[in-house]
């Protein structure tokens, strides 16, 4: 894998899911870590636009050869977008977790209440190791 | 935690490790895609020294095997293997393995085997040789601490041992074995595997292992060789249809349900533990008396999901049966799974207790959602192992 260095001002959850926010807009994907402890990804199942999910609720699964995980919700809101291209090349996933290989847009409830427990990307990377 | 001797050698080429059976095993390198892939096409270098070597000697060792499984080790010429079961006295397999006769050496009087077994099962299958080796002159010596142990496998196998100093036209033929020297080092090299491609096993002393690892990778450069871990031998056998004890085969599954009738031998004259089970099964005596209870199914899902051990197989939304391996096939590009049927549950549907044939549509719970599958004939991927 490509060694990409994590975007500015990203925030990530314990359960290895990282979030960018925009104007209220967040962008969800996995961790480097995440992504390289699982090895090759093979099947990604994403949730329907319009659902709506309390943070820390799995809200998709992925699939590496060897077994299923699942993925929570880091911040609450309604999801109005999700990446396609991901349930046909899973594998993007693999090669570019923090820019093509994100996950879903979720339009977020309350960013400030549900952002208290996301850390900075070094940070978590501290407390993983 | 065991180590193999290759467990330095391992971490240097960014082996990921993980607990197996008692041992920390490498379950992949570059990754299990490519790892598959290598193998496959060109050439896949395993370690499996966590796998236990017995070897029974003596002048009753024939007899003793004999008693001991379900195949008639009495046709075993030298230098040829079997695979085989250790049964109990219900037909259930305690483990399944190999066993490779050897080559007597001058002075031996009586046939010499090699048995290579699961490495979670070493000591389960010793305590019971050891209680039914009562009155037989044998002698079990369990040479798992001093032998390591390397799987080369794929199609460019063959080329590479060959440029390590064993010609093609010496090397040893499908499910064959042979002592002999690669690289001035003594081992013995035998042609099987647990891949579904052509390639090689080979045992050898531990003082030597680290040199042949290096060698083989070292020669095995031109012919893309990469080293793999369980993870794609993981995915290697299963769409090679080959069982895992554990997962697919146990202490209450016969040889008959397994779907392993083939490597049972219908005209043995000898007792052998669970030989009335198995041979009622199969019809051949006192048929009736012990039935069928599971069948053994290969399938492959329609719908996208993956199927995983212990999930739960359905038809006209009844439960009949379970999962015990299932993955996503690198080769195929379907997702792929083998389970057993229940025949108790199948008999209230309206499959009306015949077989679960290729074709039928069955259901996979994943995830509390019910996909398609479709029951398939084994293997999944063309064997390449006819040498």
């Amino acid at each position: 894998m490509e060694q990409r260095t994590a975007p500015e001002g990203i925030l990530c959850a314990k359960t290895h899911e990282w979030v960018l926010e925009e104007d209220n807009v967040c962008t969800v994907g996995l961790t480097d870590y995440a992504v390289e402890e699982l090895g090759d990804i093979v099947f990604v199942e994403l949730p329907e636009v319009g659902t709506t999910f309390e943070k820390n609720e799995v809200f998709a699964t992925i699939e590496s050869v060897k077994a299923a995980s699942e993925i929570y919700m880091p911040i609450g809101g309604k999801i109005i977008e999700i990446n396609e291209e991901l349930i046909s090349s899973p594998e993007i996933v693999n090669e570019d977790n923090w820019e093509k290989g994100w996950f879903v847009k979720i339009k977020a409830e309350d960013f400030a209440r549900d952002s208290i427990g996301l850390c900075e990307y070094e940070d978590y990377r501290e407390e993983i190791e | 935690m065991k180590k193999t001797l290759l467990y330095e050698q391992q971490l240097k080429l960014n082996a990921k490790m993980v607990p197996f059976a008692g041992w920390e095993m490498p379950v992949q390198y570059k990754g299990i895609l490519e790892e598959h892939k290598a193998v496959r096409e060109n050439v896949g270098l395993f370690d499996v020294s966590h796998m236990g070597e017995v070897l029974v000697s003596g002048k009753d060792s024939v007899r003793f095997l004999q008693k001991i499984c379900p195949q008639d080790i009495s046709k075993l010429e030298t230098g040829r293997a079997v695979y085989c079961q250790l049964t109990n006295e219900k037909g259930g397999i305690i483990d399944d393995f190999i066993t490779y006769r050897l080559e007597q050496e001058d002075k031996e009087k009586y046939p010499k085997y090699l048995l290579i077994m699961n490495a979670s099962r070493i000591d389960e299958d010793i305590n019971w040789f050891s209680r039914n080796a009562l009155n037989y002159d044998i002698v079990i010596d369990n040479q798992s601490h001093n032998y390591s142990m390397l799987a080369l496998q794929g199609p460019k196998a063959s080329a590479l041992i060959e440029k390590m100093g064993l010609k093609k036209e010496k090397q040893p033929k499908y499910f064959s074995i042979k002592k002999t020297h690669l690289d001035t080092v003594s081992l013995y090299i035998a042609r099987s595997g647990y891949t579904g491609e052509d390639g090689f096993e080979i045992i050898a002393g531990n003082q030597v292992i680290e040199f042949l690892w290096h060698e083989l990778l070292i020669n095995g450069k031109e012919f893309n060789i990469e080293p793999a871990g369980l993870g794609a031998r993981d995915t290697l056998r299963l769409e090679a249809g080959l069982h895992l004890w554990g997962n697919d085969l146990d202490e209450n599954t016969t040889p008959v349900e397994a779907g392993l009738s083939w490597s049972v031998a219908k005209d043995k004259k000898e007792r052998y533990n669970g030989k009335e089970v198995i041979l009622s099964q199969l019809g051949i005596k006192n048929k009736g008396l012990y039935d069928v209870k599971k069948q053994f199914i290969a399938f492959e899902m329609v719908d996208k999901a993956i199927a995983r051990h212990e999930y739960e197989i359905y038809f006209e939304d009844k439960k009949i049966g379970q999962v015990t391996s299932g993955t996503f096939s690198p080769t195929t590009g379907k997702n792929i799974g083998l389970g057993y049927i229940y025949y108790d549950k199948i008999a209230l549907t309206s499959l009306n207790n015949s077989n679960v044939t290729c074709g039928t549509i069955i259901q996979i719970m994943v995830r509390n959602k019910m996909y398609n599958a479709k029951v398939v004939k084994r293997p999944f991927v063309e064997k390449h192992t006819r040498i």
